[in-house]
């Protein structure tokens, strides 16, 4: 397809475009015409018309929903999987600007490299005093138990990365060193893959540089940092867990990258060996890319009070049995403060200058600088000198006089602890809003990686970046944190681009691998979970669209007579055992029903309430985010979807039943996913477990409630009954008579070839656990599988007659007495299983010794 | 004076521990008047694997990993420790404490340079506008440092109450010095933010206060278990220890066994677990001059 032909010099787009006065305008020049590398998005864009951008743009919000792509923003009640924000109009770069800016980079990263190296070193910059030691000794990232430790290959910065802003001059600035555990290249990543997805063929004609690449090499790298010589190194991505706000980008990255996502409680340090917990046993692990910040991830020699770290990490490292990139303690120098002594260092370390300068930043510590900060306040920013502490960034110009003076008083009191900087006046992008361009500050996230360059090291520099926008068009403020949105970053390729995949790249065969072995027992836990917690929610819907039927047809406020005992098999289900409901009252009175219901269904806090195990699957199927497929993932979030509250109608008992029907689909789907696209390998054994055991112990509950004791209209709640647990198709096929209670004992409980019978279930869960790795050469049974069997041959011996009938005092007792024995043996199993596999007890504190503090007085700090 | 230490360290857990890791500062260290002739580490059950080396302070440190079901760990140090007595004040020794300050800055030998890094902030003891004028009381313009922080020791003494119930391990120093009253780490961790909040080099002191006192001098508070104190450095002088909980100058009756910025690095003995339940730890410190023994038996 040709191109149209060239548009007129200004193209409708731009020609309402009106600059912010005194910043670099990206897209064109002071004379208003557009610079070489927008040249073509620009004319693209025109062509297309904002129609077809917008429909193209909900294509791709459509596709950020789908797949998840989240941001979780700290103490915002909405903020947990956030939607990430994405701009369609990405960031264009020429090639020629783009090769300075490598080139610059690239020394930064060398130049930090052997700073950290030397601090942890021998020291030699505090000895000169070419760095004060202040910045050193005073820095809460300066990690003394990591003093002395040499990484492997002496590399302690495998990733960086640097926060770029452009002045009105043109010219690039450092603002932030990222050099402990960057974030953000994950979601360039995905960035790109959905841009050039609606931009297709302005993607490939313009000619892009690929991003795969540069993560093929950061991979690569890693790999060959482990200390263990083997032929396949094992990669964990180490996670703080699905509450950090860029946990979506660990699954992510994990996931692209081929390694394993792990948790701290996933590791494990035995003999200064690190190790993966997984259900066939303890795996080496001999690469760590971490996204916890380093003084988190050892409590025995770092914080003490880190829940997130893996005690006798530190040791691990010093004896050289595992990599860790970055290196603990690398938080170092991600500080401003240190951003002045650059220029100097460089002429020292590398002999050469610096190529990119950094925000003009003056250190307190420092006689001469404090006095031009204290001289200069209202013009300048005063930040903490050393990453991590909580104070946030004061803008001298927003202070009043007193607010000044009290300022001026901090600083003089401990000037090491503060740094200034000059307002960094950041550059404008176009982004698309209300059919046309905007402009909108923005600072650029940019990755160099530590690579192999012919057995010696260099470094990669990831073609493209994150470029974070600014809320709105006068704001300087760019943080995802503070609700700015971000753009894909196009560098425009010097020669022709070739196609390479991450998956081609692959230069040695590929063993055959079957059972995943890898499998963290975490993994396994919350697949376990997600079984259970889906399931679940499944039966409630069940349970509620019986109910709700009833209550929408009948005229009469009280109902069919079985929807008391439907109430008794929903208080079973949903009662807190500290609350019972009064199913009596619900029985009665219409209102109170339907408030009780919507409760249940809606109320997010209420126990087993539905909202609550559908929140509890998303945040399962979050953890697993890496094991399910795109698909399973996009059904669970339906789930969610499906039971949004409208508040004017949730009384409204057909609004509610339609919520419900809306849930019906997502569920039926999971079903099949996980049964025909899931390998059926130990995952998936541990979901279907999890399904099994919560919908026999659900059938047994219902039977109790419903069963037992005999109603005067037993062929009704028979039909209930039949109804809630999806058997009423089967029972027709198999009798053409009225419902009786013999045969839909014998149906529910005992027949081995109903899916949805109790004895099915238990068949089910005895395959999947002789199924489950073990010790093979002991011929004796499995304490769960005993449990398992045993159940099962309870109801191989049961006679249906014998259950059905009735004693003298009105009640099935037989019947009762076996539903109690499996209603106590199905939370049995569960626990056998838990404790044989999938037991993750995070280790705690044995506290501190105590002085003479009272033995019993201790904090125990987790 | 030579001295025969015992420290015990108990845990006992209320459901089995399966995996332990354990780091202890127990073997006194090296110092300027002492030695530590003979050290031994006793832990049952015994370990899987054991390291020892120097932390970054120059303490020796064990850290070791337990495996296996266990509901009881007991740490047990031995050491023989020699300790000289301290060389006597001359009048007119310590200087006033700003010049020292001042030259502290630029000193980058290897004592000023390891001197410095105990003027910042750390953790658990960090200095504060609260106390400044606490502290300037002591430190009045041209004071002579030592008669400075040695009257610093006297007041903690005097103005707050020594009581084990007040504080734990984790109480901060603002809620010690608003409440006045607390133990022995709590009013070295008080007196080192006092010096630190005027920029001054001060550093806490773990260590052990000899249980029986010589005859005829009352028993000092702290003996039995572990005992803290403080560490400031003079310029010329080098450190001088004084301890804020029985208000005297450091000397025979102290025995070193690790330094730091504050508790926090120098724990005597602390780990992770996995399982273990509740848990409840006891320690008991004999500390003995060699010699008494045998003096008593005969």
């Amino acid at each position: 397809m040709s191109l149209p032909p060239p548009a007129a010099v200004s193209p409708s787009l731009i020609r309402g475009y009106a600059p912010q006065p005194g910043a670099y305008n990206e897209i064109a020049d002071a004379g208003g015409r557009l610079r070489p590398a927008w040249e073509s998005l620009v004319r693209r864009f025109d062509t297309l018309g904002p129609d077809a951008i917008r429909e193209r743009w909900t294509a791709a919000q459509r596709v950020i929903q789908e797949n998840g792509v989240t941001y979780n923003v700290y103490g915002d009640p909405r903020g947990m999987h956030r939607p990430w924000e994405l701009d369609p109009v990405p960031l264009m770069l020429g090639a020629e600007e783009w090769a300075d800016l490598q080139a610059a980079l690239i020394q930064r990263a060398r130049l930090l490299e052997t700073i950290v190296g030397d601090l942890y070193g021998p020291n030699r910059l505090l000895k000169n005093r070419d760095l004060p030691a202040d910045l050193v000794y005073a820095n809460p990232n300066f990690l003394r138990p990591c003093v002395g430790i040499t990484p492997p290959r002496g590399r302690f910065l495998s990733l960086q990365a640097f926060d770029l802003a452009r002045n009105p001059e043109g010219k690039w600035w450092v603002v932030n060193d990222r050099t402990q555990a960057p974030s953000g290249a994950g979601y360039a990543l995905e960035n790109r893959l959905i841009i050039s997805r609606i931009l297709p063929d302005l993607f490939r004609d313009v000619g892009v540089s690929r991003l795969a690449r540069f993560f093929a090499r950061l991979r690569d790298s890693l790999a060959a940092l482990s200390p263990r010589a083997t032929a396949d190194p094992h990669v964990v991505l180490l996670t703080p867990g699905p509450h950090n706000e860029t946990y979506f980008e660990h699954a992510y990255l994990a996931r692209y990258l081929g390694f394993t996502l792990a948790e701290a409680g996933d590791l494990t340090v035995r003999d200064e060996a690190v190790f993966l917990k997984t259900l066939g046993g303890l795996e080496p692990v001999d690469v760590i890319l971490r996204r916890t910040d380093d003084s988190f991830c050892d409590p025995l020699e770092l914080r003490g009070d880190s829940a997130l770290g893996v005690a006798g990490l530190v040791r691990a490292a010093a004896a050289g049995n595992v990599a860790i990139a970055n290196a603990l303690g690398s938080g170092l120098i991600e500080t401003q403060s240190v951003m002045p002594f650059l220029p100097a260092l460089s002429r020292q370390l590398l002999g050469e200058d610096l190529k990119l300068p950094s925000v003009a930043t003056w250190w307190c510590g420092q006689p001469g600088e404090l006095g031009y900060v204290l001289d200069h306040l209202p013009e300048l920013v005063i930040k903490s000198a050393f990453s991590g502490d909580p104070m946030p960034p004061v803008f001298g110009s927003s202070l009043s006089a007193a607010q000044l003076d009290e300022l001026q008083q901090r600083i003089a009191e401990q000037p090491h602890r503060y740094v200034a900087q000059e307002s960094v006046a950041l550059s404008t992008a176009p982004v698309w809003q209300d059919a046309g361009f905007h402009p909108r500050h923005f600072m650029l996230r940019v990755y160099v990686a530590a690579v192999d360059e012919g057995g010696r090291d260099g470094y990669a520099v990831m073609p493209g970046g994150l470029a974070r926008v600014s809320a709105a068009q006068d704001s300087m403020v760019v943080s995802m944190q503070y609700g700015g949105g971000s753009k894909d970053t196009w560098v425009l390729s010097p020669e022709p681009v070739s196609p390479f995949s991450l998956l081609q790249s692959e230069s040695r065969p590929t063993p055959v691998v079957r059972a995943g072995h890898r499998l963290p027992s975490r993994v396994a836990d919350s697949m376990f979970w997600l079984g259970r917690y889906v399931e679940r929610a499944e039966n409630l819907t069940h349970l509620l669209r019986a109910i709700l039927l009833r209550l929408t047809e009948e005229t009469s406020p009280c109902g069919s007579p079985e929807q008391a005992r439907l109430f008794d098999a929903l208080s079973l289900d949903t009662g807190s055992p500290h609350e019972p409901v009064d199913t009596g009252d619900l029985f009665a009175d219409h209102a109170a029903a339907m408030r009780h219901i919507a409760g249940v269904v809606f109320e997010v806090d209420a126990y087993n309430s539905l909202a609550s195990c559908v929140d509890r699957v998303q945040e399962l199927g979050s953890i697993v985010r890496d094991r399910i497929s795109l698909d399973t993932w996009r059904v669970l979030r339906q789930m969610r979807g499906a039971l949004r509250e409208d508040a004017a109608h949730r009384l409204d008992p057909t609004h509610v039943l339609t919520c419900l029907d809306h849930l019906a689909v997502p569920f039926a789907a999971f079903a099949g996913l996980s049964n025909e696209s899931m390998t059926h390998g130990h995952g998936w054994r541990f979901l279907d477990l999890g399904r099994r055991v919560e919908r026999a112990f659900a059938l047994v509950r219902w039977m109790k409630a419903l069963l037992v004791e005999p109603d005067p209209n037993e062929p009704m709640v028979l039909n209930a009954l039949l109804s809630v647990s999806s058997s009423e198709m089967t029972y027709r096929s198999r009798y053409r008579m009225s419902v009786q209670a013999m045969p839909t004992i014998d149906l529910l409980l005992l027949d081995e070839s109903n899916p949805r019978s109790v004895a099915f279930q238990l068949l089910k869960m005895e395959e999947n656990v002789s199924a489950l790795p073990g010790d093979r050469s002991e011929a004796r049974r499995t304490p769960e599988q005993r449990e398992v069997l045993s159940m099962l041959a309870s109801l191989r011996l049961a006679d249906a007659e014998a259950l059905a009938r009735t004693d003298p005092a009105g009640r099935r007792a037989k019947l009762g007495a076996l539903l109690d024995s499996l209603g106590a043996a199905l939370p049995a199993f569960s626990d056998l299983l838990n404790s044989r596999y999938l037991i993750h007890a995070q280790p705690h504190q044995t506290s501190f010794q105590p002085l003479e503090t009272p033995l019993n007085s201790e904090e125990e700090t987790l | 004076m030579r001295y025969l230490i015992r420290h015990d360290t108990e845990y006992r857990y209320t459901q089995p521990a399966t995996l332990e890791h354990t780091s202890a500062h127990l073997q006194p260290r090296a110092a300027p008047r002492q030695t530590c002739r003979q050290h031994r580490l006793e832990i049952q059950p015994p370990p899987l694997s054991m390291t020892q080396r120097l932390d970054f302070f120059g303490n020796p440190v064990s850290i070791f990993t337990i495996e296996g079901p266990h509901d009881r760990l007991l740490v047990t140090g031995h050491s023989l420790v020699d300790v000289e007595a301290r060389p006597p004040m001359i009048d007119g020794m310590s200087q006033p404490w700003e010049p020292l300050r001042q030259a502290l800055r630029t000193d980058v030998s290897p004592e000023g340079l390891d001197a410095y890094q105990f003027t910042f902030d750390s953790p658990l003891s960090a200095g504060s506008r609260e106390l400044r004028p606490y502290v300037e009381q002591s430190f009045s313009p041209g004071r002579p440092i030592f008669d400075a922080a040695r009257e610093l020791t006297s007041r903690i003494h005097a103005d707050f109450a020594f009581d084990p119930k007040a504080t734990d391990v984790s109480t901060p120093v603002s809620q010690v010095f608003a409440e006045r009253r607390g133990v022995c780490q709590d009013f070295a961790h008080l007196m080192i933010a006092c010096l630190r909040t005027l920029g001054l080099p001060a550093r806490y002191v773990s260590g052990y206060l000899r249980t029986e006192p010589p005859p005829g001098q009352p028993r000092l508070i702290g003996a039995d278990a572990s005992h803290a104190w403080v560490s400031v450095y003079c310029t010329g002088m080098g450190w001088l220890d004084l301890d804020p909980t029985n208000d005297c100058v450091v000397d025979t009756d102290h025995v070193t066994v690790a330094w730091g910025r504050d508790y926090g690095d120098v724990t005597p003995v602390k780990g992770l677990i996995v399982g273990g339940g509740q848990h409840t730890v006891e320690a008991r410190v004999d500390i003995v001059p060699e010699g008494d023994a045998t003096t008593v038996a005969t």
